[in-house]
């Protein structure tokens, strides 16, 4: 609607205040010369930083590439050799594995401080800041900060068990509890954006319905499942979207805090095509682990894409 | 949608009392914000505690050891990290705003052929994941014609490797707040810029004095993204910096923090809360912009 508003309007607006058809054309055409100008830097700089490279990435994954003068093709090699590489197996069910456990998690935790932060309630402001406060600090410092709090000797985590009694944990030094207490550390840093989307989003949920879903005698689980959740339906497929980005591209967290071990326990994707690709000096693989990577992403969208019809359609 | 509504009163027709669900919510909001502020208060003491203390766990500090900080600063350039941060957030925000709000109002408001297609491209190019490119972003760079010792053609030297260019530009302009500055410019009345067209106005003067003007939410929310961005950037820095000199805060954080056998635990708090200062700060006094700014890309799309 706006858009033709848009297009229409300099048009007849020209015609009523300068009437000859030959300046309102060449009006025209000095906007649409300002425009391509105004647009070229964003255009240029997009296409060397972004579509280039994703191109590059695509072809390089069937090369030997290596930073060399020399390469050649070499077609599905790489491909079928990443999936006999144990490291790169590792990183794959660890990333998915951290995917399906964090997204879910933070999705529904999220929603529930926002609905709590829905009501009217006093310390707003504070409140908001509470929980943003991880998201605006950077992931090097957040990572270093849970560092020591996993530390096995004097850290936070076992002073605080010690409290109730609980034996210490070695948390990031234990095959075992490396990678979950990783997604502690990624779920409480990711509430806050979350939190603030749902919260935006909560506001445009219609205040009538909720009223006389109310009126009708509605519990509080029933407005939730009949009106509010449905009302949400395009936002939680952006957080959705946005948290699968998000915690496939999950590596500072890692670097700081395991560097992938103890072994490969906690070794993500983008650790492993960063150690590949920068320190094995095998960009051909690298790139190939790039491509799967972004198939995933795309699986992962397109399945919860499927998951939110079958929800609308319920 | 305005930060007035987002902090107003919304669900629920009865009037706030000491219902025991008023009491259940506050006591798990605070739960959680308590949750979410430790680790923060943590870092702080840690910071001010002795090396005897950090041996065995304690809860406070016996003093506050403010020369902590001091000796932080001394034991790693935290200083020229700092600086070198604050170059990189200050250049990539003003190239970003250059960039992306002329690209935006190009797209909202000039009768440019084809510019829904070109707004799908932008919106299309932010779902693009960082990592994806890495790999040829990093050769790119590398061979910047006649930069860092390359040739015209981008071969035989470093390119923008190790270059204040290649830590801002590269990561500068993302096609995120191309959109975000369009969405601003589409709710500005085209009147205006009729009016201004009829007082003999050129197309750029428009742009730059009439319509501009009137979007600064929208420029001071690029600007928070975009500061808080490249302030936390890490993994593109780690790749393309060589030497110490170039590296901002958070490469030196991560330097610091190595070797977690050798680390000093009260030095290496001291330096990450220098380091997050900054951004809690522009966070607590952006607040309520930053929040309309989310709200807007969040839902309007």
């Amino acid at each position: 609607m706006s858009a033709t508003l848009e297009q229409v309007t300099p048009a007849v607006s020209a015609k009523r205040s300068v009437p000859p058809a030959k300046d309102s054309r060449k009006l025209i055409r000095s906007q649409v010369r300002a425009g391509w100008v105004l647009l070229a830097p964003a255009l240029l700089h997009s296409g060397i930083f972004i579509v280039i490279p994703v191109i590059a990435a695509i072809t390089l994954s069937f090369t030997d590439y290596s930073f060399g003068d020399s390469w050649s093709w070499v077609g599905f090699q790489n491909y079928t050799d990443l999936f006999r590489d144990q490291d790169f197996l590792a990183a794959l069910k660890n990333t998915i594995l951290y995917a399906v456990v964090v997204i879910p998690l933070s999705m529904a935790i999220s929603l529930a401080v926002a609905m709590g932060l829905n009501q009217k309630i006093k310390a707003i402001g504070f409140f908001r800041t509470a929980f943003y406060l991880p998201t605006v600090t950077a992931t090097v410092a957040i990572a270093t900060i849970w560092l020591w709090i996993y530390n096995p000797g004097s850290g936070l985590a076992n002073g605080f068990l010690s409290l109730f009694g609980f034996a210490p944990g070695r948390w990031l030094s234990d095959p075992n509890t490396a990678l979950p207490s990783l997604m502690v550390v990624g779920i409480w840093q990711g509430l806050g954006t979350k939190i603030i989307i749902y919260l935006a989003a909560l506001q445009g949920v219609s205040r009538d319905l909720l009223e006389s879903a109310a009126l009708d005698g509605a519990s509080r689980w029933q407005k939730f499942v009949n009106v509010t959740w449905p009302a949400l339906g395009p936002v939680q497929f952006f957080v959705l979207v946005t948290s699968i980005v998000g915690t496939f591209q999950v590596f500072d967290l890692v670097y700081v805090m395991t560097k992938g071990g103890p072994g490969t326990e906690t070794t993500v994707l983008v650790l492993d095509i960063y150690q590949n690709a920068f320190q094995a000096l095998r960009l051909g693989a690298a790139s190939a682990e790039t491509v799967i990577m972004m198939i995933l992403i795309a699986a992962f969208i397109g399945l919860g894409r499927l998951l939110q019809k079958a929800d609308v359609n319920d | 949608m305005t930060s007035a509504t987002l902090t107003g009163p919304i669900v629920g027709t009865k009037p706030p009392g000491l219902r025991p669900g008023r009491v259940l919510l506050y006591v798990a909001l605070s739960i959680g914000a308590l949750l979410m502020i430790t680790p923060f208060l943590w870092m702080v003491l840690t910071a001010f505690k002795s090396d005897l203390e950090i041996a065995k766990f304690s809860w406070l500090p016996g003093e506050l050891r403010w020369h902590n900080f001091v000796e932080a600063m001394q034991t790693a350039p935290f200083l020229r990290y700092f600086r070198n941060s604050l170059f990189i957030a200050v250049g990539e925000t003003a190239f970003t705003l250059a960039v992306c709000t002329t690209a935006g109002y190009a797209l909202a408001k000039l009768p440019i052929r084809g510019s829904k297609a070109l707004l799908s491209y932008f919106i299309l190019l932010l779902l693009v994941p960082f990592q994806i490119i890495l790999v040829p972003l990093f050769l790119i760079v590398k061979s910047i014609p006649l930069f860092g010792g390359n040739n015209i053609l981008g071969q035989g030297g470093i390119g923008w490797l190790n270059s204040w260019w290649g830590l801002i530009i590269p990561l500068g302009a993302a096609p995120l707040f191309t959109f975000l500055a369009r969405q601003f410019y589409v709710s500005i009345p085209n009147e205006l810029a009729q009016a201004a067209r009829v007082d003999g106005l050129g197309e750029f003067g428009i742009f730059w004095r009439i319509m501009t003007p009137l979007v600064k939410p929208a420029l001071i929310t690029i600007c928070v993204f975009q500061i808080e961005a490249a302030w936390n950037g890490f993994l593109w820095p780690l790749m393309i910096t060589t030497s110490d000199s170039m590296r901002p805060l958070q490469l030196g954080l991560a330097i610091f923090a190595q070797n977690p056998a050798e680390i000093q635990w009260p030095y290496l708090m001291a330096g990450t809360a220098l380091a997050t200062l900054p951004m809690i700060v522009m966070f607590v006094f952006a607040q309520k912009r930053f929040v309309e700014g989310m709200a807007n890309v969040g839902i309007k799309g």
